[in-house]
């Protein structure tokens, strides 16, 4: 029993050294202030993770032009690419946690990626704040760290729904969804919704997002006559599918989706998406350039000229992450993880360029979902009417009878 | 579901199969006739789709065209690497060729991603928007039926030069035996090189002739060296008839399992034939027994 006597004082000193570590200590002495991000650089989803990159981007030059957080400290992001893999996302917490001793982390992008790294950071205590991803369960876990700026799959399936009540759509619906958490979340999200709004759902179709052939699956819905697709697509495949969509002469009468790849800004480019055929799609949307809201046109700008193209709203909520993360660690005036976790539950932003910011019990920022519509290769607000911007155009007009394909 | 639905599925399965064919018959010659296990198979059709994508985006020549320089190109790629890096680990084992190729396959990929970034690219031809019509039910992408025929033609070749040319012959033999192969004047290492740079260009083509209709990104690739595998594995292992039949039906597979029971489902499918043939039939569909 000696030997332990000896050891306690030695074993109780190192465990006071190791929780010293966590978090905090090595902040307070430097004038930088690390903030992790993790995010898809590379893979498939790299699409959104740069344009995740940007909107951090012009995010951190406005703060630390504004002198940065806690009297002076210039913030400093620490980027973790998960390479579009859930695996990668956790080593990235395990990473920026126990390496760069962040208090705070921002990302992932894709829902499977930020449902991964919830208990990870519930691990870690280290708050979590979550852009982009919808799928809601992300937001469902208990978790006490997690908080979601972004609006998620259960207001993308009702806002759908009210736009195609207030449009007299015919109810038969068919859901195409990509089979991982994103696409699986949204697509039971809209087979509640439209069930319990009296819509027949008629097919509901997951597909893997690799594939380079979806015929056979359109024409499977094509059989079942849907009047309305909803689809929850990446962008590749969303890309794809209107491709082969206009190859198996599919016609409902409305194309919905759960935004992502049907609302990205490169989807309706040329050479970057679908072209033409994403003309008339619809798709819910979280922000636009156009939104009223005070910040955005600055924003845009700001954006367009550090790319030298226009954001869709992926950008956007890194953009308001990094900036509600900024409020955080400024209110509790401390870098210590617990400290910005309360902070960021009682935070009240209420006049950001992504609209107002808080968030409720379970850490979710109740945000407004629009409706918009590929009108000219433009994303156009079409609802809710108040923000609309021009007249849908109902219904989509059949595959044979467009110009210009 | 009716019966033009299936006859339509099975059309374009056959499209998509015909340039898994090429892939596979590609994989065949490596790893059926030659022994080695490319695992970099994939990493080198996403070669060809870089090299066809560079050489579009420059010369604004069509994509059908293009596929040959990228098949050269590609050829010349897997000639140097054979003389290079496995030239010296033959007769090692298999262990160290499964290394070796997994090495070169993520170092293709990783030095794409450092040339030309994660970021996908496709390329848009006039081409894309042409549907064929046959009857009033059946139609079909033209891109999908041009590269459909370019890919039989070069399928046909490829079997004819494995089975009439001198290097084919050359090549078959060692495949029988290896060690009385070079007793019988056989040069075992420049037959094994123009056999390995074939299957690679075969590879590097598909994925040329692939590019119209998809897209890249770096890791585009990987699916397709799995189901290479499952190809030569349904072929029989050796035969690159086999192969190329086996890619055929590996599509109408694919199309037929995404019409009848949905998408999901098609990759589960490949999977579970690849391993119901490994148990039961491990000769392959097409193989014949060995004795």
């Amino acid at each position: 029993m000696k030997w332990l006597a000896h050891c306690l004082p030695l074993l109780l000193a190192g465990a006071l050294a190791l929780s010293g570590c966590k978090g905090g200590s090595q902040q307070e002495t430097s004038n930088t202030f690390k903030i992790g991000v993790i995010t898809s650089l590379t893979g498939p989803a790299a699409a959104f993770g740069q344009a995740h990159k940007n909107g951090y981007t012009v995010a951190l030059n406005d703060l630390n032009a504004k002198g940065g957080v806690l009297g002076g400290k210039k913030i400093e992001l620490v980027y973790y690419d998960d390479q579009s893999r859930p695996d990668q996302a956790v080593q990235g917490v395990n990473k920026l946690v126990d390496q760069d001793h962040v208090p705070i982390i921002l990302g992932a992008y894709s829902s499977e990626n930020t449902r991964a790294i919830v208990p990870a950071v519930d691990q870690k205590q280290v708050p979590l704040l979550m852009p982009t991803a919808t799928a809601d369960n992300v937001i469902q876990t208990g978790s006490p760290w997690a908080f979601r700026i972004c609006a998620g799959s259960g207001a993308y399936a009702t806002t759908t729904i009210d736009f195609l009540k207030a449009m007299n759509a015919p109810k038969t619906m068919a859901i195409i969804y990509e089979n991982t958490n994103f696409g699986q979340a949204n697509g039971q999200a809209m087979d509640k919704a439209a069930k319990a709004n009296g819509f027949d759902v008629v097919d509901s179709e997951a597909y893997q997002a690799s594939s380079p052939d979806y015929k056979a699956l359109l024409q499977r819905v094509k059989a079942r006559n849907p009047a309305v697709i909803y689809f929850a697509s990446y962008l590749l495949d969303a890309s794809t599918l209107m491709r082969q969509a206009a190859q198996t002469n599919l016609n409902p009468q409305f194309y919905t989706s759960a935004g992502t790849g049907f609302a990205a800004a490169e989807f309706p480019s040329k050479d970057k998406g679908a072209g033409p055929y994403a003309e008339y799609t619809f798709s819910v949307s979280q922000w636009l350039p156009t939104a009223q809201w005070k910040g955005s046109k600055e924003f845009d700008d700001a954006f367009f000229k550090l790319t030298g193209a226009h954001p869709a709203y992926h950008a956007m909520e890194a953009y308001a992450a990094l900036l509600t993360a900024a409020a955080a660690i400024n209110q509790a005036n401390s870098a210590q993880p617990a400290a910005i976790r309360d902070a960021l539950k009682n935070i009240n932003l209420p006049d950001t360029p992504f609209g107002p910011i808080r968030f409720d019990l379970h850490g979710q920022n109740p945000h407004p979902v629009l409706i918009t519509q590929v009108l000219d290769g433009q994303y156009k607000v079409v609802y809710p009417p108040d923000a609309a911007e021009a007249k849908p155009v109902i219904p989509t007009p059949p595959w044979n009878k467009r110009q210009g394909l | 579901m009716d019966l033009y639905a299936a006859l339509q599925a099975v059309i374009n399965g056959l499209l998509t199969g015909a340039l898994y064919a090429l892939v596979g018959m590609g994989l065949a010659l490596i790893f059926g006739v030659m022994r080695i296990v490319n695992f970099a198979h994939g990493a080198f059709m996403m070669l060809g789709m870089y090299a066809t994508y560079v050489l579009f985006t420059r010369t604004q020549i069509s994509p059908y065209l293009l596929f040959i320089v990228s098949g050269i190109v590609l050829f010349a790629i897997g000639y140097a690497i054979y003389f290079a890096l496995l030239r010296p680990i033959h007769g090692k084992s298999d262990f160290m060729q499964i290394l070796l190729t997994l090495g070169i396959g993520l170092i293709c990929t990783d030095g794409v991603l450092l040339v030309f970034g994660a970021d996908y690219h496709q390329i848009n031809i006039p081409l894309l928007g042409k549907n064929l019509h046959l009857g009033s039910h059946i139609s079909v992408n033209a891109p999908w039926v041009v590269s459909f025929g370019i890919a039989v033609v070069l399928a046909f070749a490829l079997y004819l030069f494995v089975m009439r040319t001198m290097i084919g012959r050359a090549a078959r033999a060692i495949a029988q035996n290896r060690y009385a192969a070079p007793l019988m004047g056989i040069n075992v290492f420049r037959v094994q090189a123009i056999c390995f740079a074939l299957g690679i260009a075969a590879a590097g083509i598909a994925g040329g002739l692939l590019l119209p209709v998809f897209y890249i990104y770096p890791q585009v690739g990987d699916q397709f060296t799995l189901k290479a595998f499952v190809m030569v594995v349904l072929g029989g292992m050796e035969s690159i008839v086999g192969a190329a039949l086996a890619g055929l039906v590996l599509g109408v597979v694919e199309s037929l399992t995404s019409l009848y029971w949905g998408n999901e489902w098609a990759l589960a499918v490949d999977f579970v034939i690849f391993l119901l043939v490994l148990s039961l039939k491990p000769s392959g569909i097409f193989g014949r027994q060995r004795a």
